[in-house]
């Protein structure tokens, strides 16, 4: 079963991480999901896939009625991101997914009604949770050409999918950034190949050092907080990408 | 139903439709053939028609046939294109089941992991869901049977139809050849058919519920 750990709360808002599941098979990548809540409703991003559905709800399920779900958020298409829509909505078939235009009738592939899905436009779009404001903003071409990550400006947490994921060798899977040159060397290989635009790359960088940001929280790896927030946006800044070695 | 239960039997349920599908997927591809020949009769009663025209007065029993076959051919058609549309539905709610099985083992293993077993309630409901889809595919199973003993029924009748063209044949005087030869075709043809037909309904896919 995955655990979570409640990374921000004032109140009823909270952001809980689920995150490193021991009994995860080696052979799918290890994935972090956000749950986000306020008031009575909660949003999920980026719920993962099929395969890893019973962790993941298993673990939320310790800390929210996963029937309140209200929403769902998918920062791009892929798989490990939300091949699992199908079994949340057998919990609440009313529950919002939201999307990137580009993805909203490819994603309807893995589940879901028309009625299931909001589309945002390339330049984000508010959601609202039970009052709470979250700003969807734009990061396509990282790597997904419809990419979106997802701010929460009261808690300053950004949730930014791929960007900033590294993939931990075992012993060095804790769940924040303890050392910053020792973490960032899981991270290189995976940006420089994943991402594919030096531009998309460089607009997002300007984009987000303009946002109070205490934590920066990727969809794979280690959550970065404080200094190494702006430390990160740095370094991605400087690294060339959309390269391939072969 | 224990976990250990669950666990053991949900791979079974998985191969049972997976099997099920495969087999479903060869009873369309010999529907498929016997349509194929139950075409070639028509146009072949057809001919026999034109040859009993030319034959005149020696061949009126043998024209009679051939007009009976030639509605056989129709009606075999037509029985062939319902079986088809019950082996598409066959294979709709095969593959439902199948992808039921996968989620329902998913949410199983969500609820049983959860604390205090949140979900059950999801999880009833997705086996209502998964029964109502087992129980349509029992029900086109049974159709489907029953659609395949009707047409085997009517085969039989075109077997009949055939076996006494060749005996009106041999009254044709001078057009006995062709007309033996045409009706040796026919006899041919739908015992070919017949053949099919008794292998369909012998299929292990009608041995399942």
């Amino acid at each position: 079963m995955k655990k979570t750990k409640t990374i921000f709360q004032d109140g009823n808002h909270k952001w809980v991480a689920i995150v490193r599941d021991p009994d995860k098979p080696n052979y799918l990548i290890d994935t972090n999901e956000y749950l986000v809540t306020h008031g009575g409703q909660g949003i999920l991003l980026d719920p993962g896939g099929a395969e890893v559905f019973p962790a993941v709800f298993s673990a939320l399920s310790s800390e929210f009625d996963p029937s309140a779900l209200s929403a769902i958020f998918a920062s791009h298409q892929d798989p490990d991101i939300c091949s699992s829509l199908a079994l949340w909505l057998e919990f609440n078939p009313k529950m919002r997914c939201y999307v990137s235009w580009l993805w909203s009738s490819f994603i309807p592939h893995f589940g879901g009604t028309a009625e299931t899905f909001v589309s945002m436009p390339d330049e984000g779009a508010d959601i609202s949770l039970d009052g709470l404001m979250l700003k969807a903003i734009p990061a396509h071409y990282l790597h997904s050409s419809g990419n979106l990550h997802l701010y929460d400006k009261v808690a300053k947490v950004l949730f930014s999918g791929d960007v900033g994921a590294a993939l931990l060798p075992p012993g060095e899977d804790g769940l924040f950034v303890e050392s910053f040159d020792k973490h960032i060397r899981h991270a290189e290989g995976f940006h420089r190949r994943w991402m594919g635009s030096n531009e998309a790359k460089r607009r997002w960088c300007e984009r987000v050092s303009q946002m109070e940001i205490d934590m920066l929280c990727p969809q794979h790896g280690a959550i970065y907080q404080g200094a190494d927030v702006q430390r990160f946006i740095n370094w991605f800044d400087d690294l060339q990408v959309g390269i391939c070695g072969g | 139903m224990t976990m250990t239960t669950a666990l053991t039997t949900l791979p079974t349920k998985t191969q049972q439709a997976g099997v099920d599908l495969l087999r479903i997927v060869r009873i369309n591809e010999e529907i498929k053939s016997v349509v194929g020949v139950a075409f070639k009769i028509n146009i072949m009663a057809l001919n026999a028609i034109f040859l009993a025209k030319r034959a005149g007065t020696a061949a009126r029993g043998f024209g009679v046939l051939s007009n009976e076959l030639r509605v056989f051919s129709q009606d075999l058609r037509d029985g062939m294109s319902s079986l088809t549309s019950l082996i598409h539905g066959c294979v709709t709610e095969v593959s439902l089941v199948l992808q039921d099985i996968r989620h329902t083992a998913l949410l199983r293993r969500a609820v049983d992991l959860s604390p205090a077993g949140c979900g059950r309630d999801v999880l009833a409901a997705r086996e209502v869901e998964n029964n109502r889809h087992a129980e349509r595919l029992a029900r086109l199973r049974k159709q489907l049977r029953g659609a395949l003993d009707d047409a085997f029924r009517m085969v039989e009748l075109g077997g009949v139809l055939a076996k006494s063209a060749k005996i009106e044949a041999a009254y044709g005087q001078s057009f006995a050849v062709p007309l033996s030869q045409v009706s040796g075709e026919f006899d041919g043809v739908v015992e070919e058919i017949r053949a099919s037909l008794e292998a369909l309904r012998r299929s292990a896919f009608f041995a399942g519920n």
